[in-house]
């Protein structure tokens, strides 16, 4: 069995803001003139990561589906005179890049990872495994424009950060993985912001042998 | 520009992706043992999944494109038509992702999760990558002659694909000591004193403990990237020989740390190491091994990545 226990969380559900108005309703939180570049996605999980204050050792695992929608669409409506900028916004884990770069904040172990089903048990997998002391598991997900109406890109804007540990003491939740033979279901990314907000319990195969629980403390 | 596109593939996308033949190929080696099921993981790792499909839409307008677009749709095709079940883990961190695999399948055998582990790792180049590192001005007529002191860098851009299966306790090589720093200075230059090599390298220094390994290199072709990675080399490891193998295969992008870890093995399997292809003297300083040569001597090789972002990875090499 893995553990984590949840010593602190962030979480932003902004519904149909638009990317302008984060940018507006976030930027004294970033130093001047950097969220001009930086994506709604950037945006939020940046502010979700600064909530949590990232130490020199903490580890970061990133997760999302469909990441920097809005600069993949852009990127691909600039050529034939392709966007530098964008190509290298659409890279995808430009969002926790976009924040830590403007903090020139280092990180040793960064594991960005995507997929959708089982994404959420993989990433808690991946933040189980991580040696660091503590673990900053982020994420999100940013609303499409023409590639969500063919969709391929998420319809919903959110990001998130939870700080992640050993020690139980001071803990807010504790999630654990079990190892089962009963047929996974799937876990989305969303589902997972939703059962956060809700701060619901949960236990449920959300992965191929792989049992998730959450228990609030 | 120099593209290493794999043989006969069009460079324009297909719906499936034209470059599928060649994965189906190179899956067919993998020897079957239920990957996919609960005690058999699957790490993939890429860059670009089928992005390439992606501009292929939005050039074309056929929507039969769409279907490989997205990483999630991607690998969720490819894992039903390789025959996987679906315990996928999927990681994509640029030209670091595979090394990103082959830490995280290490770990999940080291903590009793698997019994054994396949990553597999691909990229295949398409307008939508050429067109953003030709947009950064990475890319141009030249060749890549990687770690030569010249007036102008130059990088090609290749295909790539490769696989590996890890057990913990059995098999003829062994992956130590793997490593990961992120500068987090710029999005596309490294911070100029070094310090993001250095600390990719601190910990196999130690690990290396007086083993006498030789150095695979990231050595893209471009001018600093390749006079800080000599520079970080040559301090971790006075002296012993360097190789970047770009200039032959091409920068195969996210699976290059998976290509060029196979390439590692059966330098030291066969006891000659390819040199550097392209590059020629003047070096940056640095023992950079030009021609082919002789590793029989050596206790294993350290095999080193670098990507967008100071991302840094490397991991020893060596037999078991």
């Amino acid at each position: 069995m893995l553990e984590l226990h949840l010593h602190a969380l962030s979480l932003a559900d902004v519904g149909l803001e638009s990317p302008a108005e984060t940018r507006e309703r976030l930027k004294e939180r970033f130093p001047r003139g950097a969220t001009r570049r930086m994506t709604q996605l950037g945006l939020l999980v940046g502010a979700a990561l600064d909530e949590l204050a990232p130490r020199p050792g903490d580890a970061i695992v990133y997760a999302s589906a469909f990441a920097e929608s809005r600069a993949l669409e852009g990127y691909l409506d600039s050529f034939p005179g392709a966007s530098p900028t964008l190509f290298q916004t659409s890279i995808h884990p430009s969002a926790v890049q976009q924040t830590l770069i403007g903090r020139q904040h280092p990180v040793g172990e960064f594991f960005p990872m995507t997929g959708r089903a089982y994404l959420v048990a993989n990433a808690i997998q991946a933040a189980a495994l991580c040696t660091a002391p503590r673990v900053l598991l982020c994420g999100g997900e940013e609303r499409g424009t023409w590639l969500l109406e063919h969709r391929v890109a998420s319809d919903r804007t959110f990001g998130f950060a939870l700080a992640l540990g050993g020690t139980r003491d001071g803990a807010l939740a504790r999630f654990s993985l079990t190892e089962t033979d009963a047929a996974p279901e799937s876990f989305t990314l969303p589902e997972f912001l939703d059962v956060l907000v809700a701060r619901r319990s949960l236990s449920r195969i959300a992965a191929p042998g792989t049992r998730l629980n959450l228990e609030w403390l | 520009m120099p593209l290493a596109v794999a043989g006969g593939r069009a460079f324009d996308e297909a719906a499936p992706p034209n470059w599928f033949p060649a994965l189906r190929e190179l899956a067919a080696t993998i020897p079957p043992d239920g990957w996919g099921t609960a005690r058999r993981p699957v790490f993939v790792t890429s860059s670009n999944f089928g992005v390439g499909s992606l501009y292929a839409f939005r050039t074309t307008g056929n929507p039969a494109h769409l279907a490989y677009g997205t990483p999630h749709a991607c690998v969720d095709w490819l894992t039903h038509e390789l025959g996987w079940g679906a315990n996928v883990a999927t990681l994509s961190h640029a030209c670091v992702s595979a090394h990103l695999g082959l830490l995280l399948a290490t770990r999940a055998l080291q903590a009793g999760l698997a019994e054994r582990a396949l990553v597999f790792s691909f990229d295949f180049i398409s307008p939508f990558v050429t067109g953003g590192f030709n947009a950064l001005k990475i890319l141009n007529a030249g060749f890549p002659a990687p770690y030569s002191e010249r007036p102008t860098g130059s990088i090609g851009l290749g295909d790539g694909a490769a696989f590996a299966v890890l057990t913990r306790d059995h098999g003829d090589f062994a992956l130590t000591a793997q490593s990961l720093h992120n500068e987090m200075h710029h999005f596309t230059a490294n911070r100029s004193d070094g310090a993001g090599f250095a600390a990719c390298l601190a910990p196999l220094r130690s690990a290396a403990n007086g083993r006498k390994l030789w150095l695979k290199g990231h050595g893209t072709g471009t001018l600093e990237a390749g006079r800080l990675e000599c520079a970080a080399l040559t301090a971790a490891f006075p002296d012993r020989p360097i190789v970047s193998w770009k200039g032959s295969l091409g920068h195969t992008l996210g699976s290059c740390g998976l290509v060029e870890l196979a390439l590692a093995l059966e330098s030291i399997r066969s006891g000659h190491a390819p040199g550097t292809i392209g590059g020629a003297a003047p070096f940056f300083p640095a023992a950079i091994s030009a021609d082919a040569f002789d590793v029989s001597a050596f206790d294993g090789a350290v095999c080193a990545s670098n990507a967008f972002g100071g991302a840094h990875a490397a991991f020893i090499l060596s037999h078991a």
